[in-house]
C-alpha cells in the first residue's frame, strides 16, 4: 500500500466511513453459543454493511472436532437464524471464504502452531497483513491458558489485539491476576474487555442525551434529583446454564459489569472529549467515589416457584444442574452512594434479578418535587415528581413524565409521557451491540471497553458487598418468580420514605 | 374481536409486535406518530361479558388514549396456552398532522394459564403509567387471578350490578381497600339520585325508611350511604326493577338531578378519569359489610 503524502482532493465532500485495516479475527470458543448467537451474525451484518476490510479472515477454534466445511455450514445457519439483516448469498460467500477452522484445545504447543500456521496461511492468501484479533468467547477458566499459549506468538507484521469476555476474574484477586498475566503479553491499549451493554444504543445515548443538551446537565445533580434508581430485571430463569450461574450468581453475572457501568454512566463528570481514555476516566473516578454500601443496604435473594406469563416455573433450587440446597443469588438490590461534591446523600437504587415480571432494563431519574405546588389538588395522584426514564431494553428510548392540567372544568393534574422511541424517530434498525464492539475493536477504539482499573474497581466494590455473605445462611428461596424480589427490597426504599418504581 | 386471535403467541411475540406497528405507523417525511398514553387499562372479560365489553370498549380509546390489554379467560380450555392479537388504532387529532395512537392487545388465557393473569399483563405494562382493571361479572374474592391483579392495578372498576349476588360481593369488597382504589359504575349511576336525596336534607336527618325501586345493588349502596352519611339506621324497602326508578326518604320521593342518561362507554370513561380513592363510596361499601357480618 502506498501512502500518499497529501490527502485526497476527491474524496472531500465524500461521506468515508471508518474502515478497518486488513485484519484476522481468531475466535477462541467458535462452537460456543454466543458464536453462533451473537458473533457470527454481528459479523455478517459488519460485513452486509460493507463495514468490515476487503482483506479479512475469521479463524474460528473450538474443541468440537469438524471441518472447515462443516464449521462454515453452521454459522451460515447461524447468520440465517439469528441475524438482523436478509442472508445475501453474495454477501455471505465472500465471507465464507475468509474463514477457517482449527480443531485445538490449546494445552500443547503443536495445537497452537496449528493455529498460528492458519494465520500465517490467511496473511498470505487474505492479505490480512499480519493484525490479528484474539476473541476469547470461552469461560474464564480458559482465558489464562490460551493467553499464555499465543501470548508469545506475536506477528512482526502488525498489530495484535485481544477481546476478552465477561466475566472477567470472579473477584479482585482473580481479576488482577488475570490482568497481569495478559498484561505480560499484551500492552493495556490491545486489551479490550467487553461488557456488551457499553455496545447498545442508548446507553451510549445516555451520554449524548446528558452532554450534548444543555438542559439536563445543570440539574443533574444533588440539588434537583432525589434519587436515581437502575434496573436489570430479566424474566427468563437461567436456561439450562446452571454450572455457570452457580458460580457467579446475579452479584457477578450482572451487578459486578452492567449495573455499575449504568451507574458509572449516570453519574459520570463530563469527560473533555470522547476518546476512551477520557471517557474510561471520569468512569473510574465515579466507581471509586462509590461508597461501598454496608450489609443493611445489600439485598440478596433468589426465587422460588411461581409464574412468568401465565406459566409455572420451577424454583431455582429445582433447577436442572442447582443444588436443591444452592444459596446463590438470583437477585441483587443495593443502595449505594456516590461520595462527591455532584451526589452526597442522593441515593441510587440499584436492582437486578431472574425471573423478574418483565424484561427491562431501565435508568429512572426522579427529580425532587415542585416546592410548593399552588394548586388545591383533590386527588391523591395529583402531583407526582418528574421522572426522567432512560429505556435501555427492550424499549430502547428516553421518557419524560410530566405533570399535565386534565382539560375542562376544575385542577386536575395527570402524568401524562414525553416519549422519544428510538423507533419511531429514526427509520433504520438498531445495530445489535456486538457489531458496533467488533468494529470498534477492528478500528482500534478502546471507549466502549472496560479498563483494568476499571474492571478491579468493579470487583473490589463486589467483594466487599459479598464479604458478609460468608457468615451467614440466607433464607431461600424468599421471592416467587414472577414478582419483583423479596420483601425486603422493598424496605430498603421504604425506610428512606421512596419507594420502586412498580412496572 | 375474540375470532381473529393468533394461537399459541407469546408475551416477547406481543412486545415485538408493538414495536413493529410503531415503527410502521410512522410514514417517511411525516411527523411520527405520537404514541399517547396515559394509563395501561386492562379489562379482564369473562365468556359471557364479552359482547358487553367489545361494545363498552369500541370508542373509548379516542377518549382515553392508552395501551388497552383485554383479557379474555378460558379456564376450562383443556389446552395451556395465549392466543392474541394485537392493533394500533389511531385518532386525528388537531388537524391533521397530529395523529394520536392507542395500543390494543387482545389476549386469550387458555387453561392454566389464566390462574396467573398478573404475570401475563406485567410485561405488558406502559411504564411509570397508573393501571386501570375493569373487571367484568362477580369478583372472585381470594384467587389468586383477582388477588394478583389486584396488586398490579391501581384503580379496580366493578359494576356491582352485573353481580348475581351483591349483597356477599358488597359485603367481602372493602377487604380490597387497602390494596387498590376501588370504583363501581352502579356507584356512579347512582350519582343523580345521591344528588337528589341531597336536595331533601335537612328534613330527612332523621329518617328511618328509605323505598327503592331499582336493582339490589344500587338500592344496597343508596340505603349504605344514607345510613353512613346520616349516621343512622333506616329500613331498605325493595321493589326490585331494571333500572333505579323510584327513590323515597320517609315519603319524600327524590327528584334525580337532571342529567342525560349515559351510555355504559361514558360511564367507564368518567371512572378512567378519577385517580385517587372515592372515600365516600368506601365508606357506604363499609357501612353495609359491618352491618352483613
Amino acid at each position: 500500500m502506498t501512502q500518499l503524502a497529501e490527502p485526497n482532493p476527491l474524496l472531500e465532500g465524500l461521506r468515508v466511513r471508518r474502515r478497518a485495516e486488513p485484519c484476522a479475527l481468531t475466535i477462541f470458543g467458535a462452537s460456543g453459543d454466543l458464536t453462533q448467537r451473537k458473533l457470527f451474525p454481528a459479523i455478517y451484518a459488519l460485513a452486509f454493511r460493507n463495514l468490515l476490510p476487503e482483506q479479512f479472515a475469521v479463524v474460528g477454534v473450538a474443541r468440537t472436532k469438524m471441518t472447515a466445511d462443516e464449521f462454515r455450514a453452521r454459522m451460515q445457519e447461524a447468520v440465517r437464524k439469528h441475524c438482523r439483516d436478509d442472508f445475501r448469498s453474495e454477501v455471505w460467500d465472500e465471507l465464507a471464504a475468509g474463514i477457517r477452522y482449527v480443531c485445538a484445545d490449546l494445552v500443547d504447543e503443536q495445537e497452537d502452531r496449528e493455529v498460528i500456521e492458519v494465520l500465517n496461511e490467511v496473511d498470505e492468501t487474505r492479505g490480512t497483513a499480519g493484525n490479528r484479533v484474539y476473541y476469547l468467547a470461552v469461560p474464564p477458566s480458559a482465558i489464562e491458558p490460551i493467553v499464555v499459549q499465543m501470548g508469545p506468538h506475536r506477528t512482526t507484521g502488525g498489530w495484535t489485539r485481544v477481546i476478552i469476555e465477561k466475566p472477567f476474574g470472579h473477584d479482585l484477586d482473580s481479576a488482577q491476576r488475570l490482568n497481569e498475566v495478559i498484561r505480560a503479553y499484551f500492552d493495556e491499549s490491545e486489551i479490550f474487555r467487553i461488557d456488551h451493554y457499553l455496545g447498545k444504543e442508548t446507553v451510549q445515548n445516555m451520554l449524548v442525551l446528558r452532554f450534548g443538551n444543555g438542559i439536563f446537565e445543570p440539574i443533574w445533580n444533588r440539588q434537583f434529583i432525589d434519587h436515581v434508581q437502575i434496573t436489570v430485571a430479566e424474566s427468563l430463569g437461567i436456561e439450562g446454564r446452571a454450572s455457570f450461574y452457580e458460580q457467579l450468581g446475579a452479584i457477578r453475572d450482572i451487578v459486578q459489569n452492567h449495573l455499575l457501568q449504568l451507574v458509572a454512566l449516570t453519574a459520570m463528570e463530563p469527560p473533555i472529549d470522547f476518546t476512551s481514555e477520557s471517557v474510561r476516566n471520569e468512569k473510574v473516578k465515579v466507581l471509586r467515589a462509590l461508597h461501598t454500601p454496608g450489609p443493611k443496604h445489600v439485598v440478596r435473594g433468589q426465587y422460588g416457584p411461581g409464574f412468568i406469563e401465565g406459566e409455572e416455573v420451577p424454583g431455582y433450587r429445582e433447577e436442572d444442574g442447582v443444588a436443591p440446597d444452592s444459596t446463590t443469588d438470583t437477585y441483587v438490590a443495593a443502595k449505594v452512594y456516590v461520595d462527591n461534591w455532584r451526589w452526597a446523600d442522593t441515593p441510587f437504587y440499584i436492582r437486578t434479578g431472574k425471573r423478574l415480571p418483565r424484561r427491562e432494563t431501565t435508568i429512572a431519574i426522579q427529580f425532587k418535587s415542585a416546592p410548593h405546588p399552588p394548586f388545591e389538588v383533590d386527588r391523591d395522584d395529583g402531583l407526582r415528581p418528574n421522572v426522567l426514564l432512560v429505556h435501555i431494553q427492550p424499549d430502547e428510548g428516553v421518557s419524560l413524565a410530566i405533570g399535565a392540567k386534565v382539560p375542562g372544568q376544575g385542577m386536575t393534574i395527570r402524568t401524562v409521557h414525553m416519549d422519544f422511541l428510538y423507533g419511531g424517530a429514526f427509520r433504520g434498525g438498531l445495530p445489535e451491540a456486538y457489531e458496533r464492539l467488533i468494529l470498534d475493536c477492528l478500528l482500534g477504539d478502546a471507549t466502549l471497553f472496560t479498563r483494568a482499573d476499571e474492571v478491579e474497581e468493579q470487583w473490589a466494590i463486589v467483594d466487599a458487598m459479598v464479604a458478609p455473605w460468608r457468615r451467614d445462611r440466607p433464607h431461600f428461596p424468599n421471592y416467587p418468580a414472577g414478582t419483583w424480589g423479596p420483601g425486603s427490597a422493598d424496605d430498603l426504599l421504604h425506610r428512606d420514605g421512596r419507594s420502586w418504581r412498580r412496572h | 374481536m375474540a375470532e381473529t386471535l393468533t394461537p399459541y403467541i407469546t408475551i416477547r411475540e406481543v412486545e415485538r409486535e408493538l414495536a413493529r406497528l410503531r415503527d410502521a405507523s410512522t410514514e417517511p417525511g411525516q411527523p411520527p406518530r405520537l404514541r399517547t398514553s396515559v394509563m395501561t387499562h386492562i379489562a379482564w372479560v369473562p365468556e359471557r361479558w364479552v359482547e358487553a365489553a367489545t361494545g363498552t370498549l369500541a370508542g373509548l380509546a379516542e377518549r382515553h388514549p392508552s395501551r388497552t390489554i383485554v383479557l379474555f379467560p378460558r379456564p376450562d380450555d383443556p389446552e395451556d396456552r395465549l392466543d392474541g392479537d394485537v392493533d394500533l388504532r389511531c385518532f386525528v387529532r388537531g388537524g391533521e398532522e397530529h395523529e394520536v395512537c392507542s395500543e390494543v392487545i387482545v389476549l386469550r388465557l387458555c387453561g392454566r394459564r389464566a390462574s396467573a393473569p398478573a404475570s401475563v399483563v406485567t410485561p405488558l405494562l406502559v411504564s411509570d403509567l397508573p393501571v386501570f382493571l375493569r373487571w367484568r361479572g362477580p369478583l372472585p374474592f381470594g384467587l389468586p387471578e383477582l388477588e394478583g391483579l389486584a396488586a398490579v392495578a391501581d384503580r379496580l372498576v366493578v359494576d356491582s350490578s352485573e353481580w348475581p349476588d351483591p349483597r356477599d360481593g358488597l359485603a367481602r369488597l372493602p377487604g380490597l381497600f387497602e390494596r387498590t382504589a376501588v370504583s363501581d359504575i352502579a356507584w356512579a349511576r347512582l350519582d343523580r339520585w345521591r344528588r337528589g336525596a341531597a336536595a331533601l336534607w335537612p328534613e330527612i336527618a332523621g329518617a328511618s325508611r328509605v323505598r327503592v325501586a331499582g336493582p339490589e345493588s344500587d338500592a344496597l349502596l343508596l340505603v349504605s350511604w344514607l345510613r353512613a352519611r346520616l349516621g343512622r339506621d333506616l329500613e331498605l324497602d325493595l321493589e326490585p326493577a331494571g333500572e333505579i326508578e323510584l327513590v323515597e326518604v320517609d315519603g319524600r320521593a327524590a327528584a334525580p338531578s337532571r342529567a342525560e342518561p349515559k351510555t355504559a362507554s361514558d360511564l367507564l370513561s368518567d371512572q378512567l378519569e378519577d385517580f385517587g380513592r372515592d372515600r365516600i363510596y368506601e365508606e357506604a361499601v363499609r357501612n353495609f359489610s359491618s352491618a352483613a357480618t
